[in-house]
């Protein structure tokens, strides 16, 4: 078990007794409580919630098209567009 | 999402673009509108490919020089196709061709998103905790072990709000309708007003956060508690270390293969500090609508 799978085990514990499931009675569609967050298990999770080290991000990315237009002239290279719903860089 | 760990996931691919090519990322729903320079540019790119309807989506992967001419697209996943298109651009590619560098002129205001004077980015991502069936599916083993990226702005005047211990209910709203929220397998709905059944976030004198929402649309919703420190430096915001966590149901119309039934999403909150390319994206929830976004 890396040490990543071993942080995101120890939240999953936490989660296990923070987050106990209610009663059929209470709750008819058996709705989670929502139970605090204690310190430790905020400390893991803010860690553990980071976008790993990716190759991707290696790219030196331009968010414009016309400044990427400029910098092509200037370095006589061809452009290369990544064009998504949402940006790729952002929330998608 | 997919793409990055996909596509871009290949070492060779990235090494020919980082070598050979200038990469730009933009989101084409602006793009392909746009009455500008830039708009003119890109929707002259895309009208050479398969996508030419500019009231449509025109997504893919595009190749081209500075001077318009068109290389070559796809739209799939596969690195080995890109490869391919890439290696029969640069041949194609004259360098010792003459281009002119294009004027920016005046920008589309339609489509100009940009971070309001004063205000701070804080980073916000995503992930979906456990409740996931296990599949052989690569690309859904992706999405489920994905962490998403968004960014969250908070605006002058709501800093100085914090400063005082008081969370303004703009920005309050605004981390409840599109921060909480499960974005971790593509383009999420943002929550409505309406959506929001409860809403308390304060901070004590000492900076700790506290909080609890509860946001339930027709078909989809999330109870979460928030805890985390807020500290000021004088007037400058020093530290935005939140996290919230909690149970999350259904899906929305691009994001789904959700888990069954309730499962546990947790959303981390930090600041930036401008040394990544996406702190520079503006927010998902302002797409289309950035005065929504800015008072939701």
């Amino acid at each position: 078990m890396n040490r990543s799978k071993t942080i995101l085990f120890i939240v999953f514990v936490l989660l296990a007794t923070s987050l106990l499931p209610a009663s059929a009675d209470e709750h008819p569609q058996q709705r989670q409580v929502v139970g605090e967050i204690s310190g430790d298990e905020f400390l893991e999770l803010h860690k553990t919630l980071v976008p790993e080290k990716a190759l991707w991000k290696t790219v030196p990315w331009q968010t414009s098209l016309l400044k990427a237009q400029n910098m092509a002239v200037r370095d006589k290279k061809p452009i290369f567009i990544w064009s998504m719903d949402g940006h790729p860089l952002g929330c998608t | 999402m997919l793409d990055r760990e996909s596509t871009f996931a290949d070492e060779e691919l990235v090494t020919i673009l980082k070598k050979h090519f200038v990469s730009v990322a933009i989101d084409q729903w602006y793009t392909r509108s746009q009455k500008d320079a830039e708009g003119e540019f890109y929707q002259a790119i895309a009208r050479q490919g398969p996508r030419k309807d500019m009231n449509h989506t025109t997504q893919g992967l595009y190749v081209c020089d500075a001077a318009g001419n068109f290389y070559g697209y796809c739209n799939n996943r596969h690195a080995e196709t890109l490869k391919q298109i890439l290696r029969k651009a640069l041949k194609q590619f004259d360098a010792s061709a003459e281009a002119e560098a294009l004027s920016a002129g005046v920008a589309d205001s339609t489509y100009q998103r940009s971070l309001p004077e004063g205000a701070v980015v804080i980073g916000v991502n995503t992930k979906v905790l456990s409740g996931y069936e296990d599949t052989e599916d690569v690309f859904l083993k992706i999405f489920q072990r994905s962490v998403a990226r968004d960014n969250l702005w908070i605006l002058a005047k709501e800093l100085q709000q914090l400063k005082r211990g008081i969370v303004a209910e703009s920005l309050a709203k605004r981390i409840a309708r599109f921060h909480l929220i499960d974005n971790t397998r593509g383009e999420p709905n943002m929550w409505g007003d309406d959506d929001i059944r409860s809403m308390e976030i304060n901070v004590a004198d000492d900076g700790q956060l506290t909080g609890e929402v509860e946001i339930k649309s027709a078909d989809s919703g999330y109870r979460t508690r928030l805890r985390g420190t807020v500290k000021f430096d004088g007037d400058q915001l020093q530290q935005f270390d939140i996290v919230a966590r909690g149970w999350y149901f259904g899906h929305g119309t691009f994001t789904k293969n959700a888990p069954e039934g309730e499962f546990p999403v947790a959303v981390a909150f930090r600041m930036t500090d401008g040394s990544d390319m996406a702190d520079s994206v503006a927010p998902q929830g302002s797409k289309g609508w950035l005065e929504g976004y800015l008072k939701p």
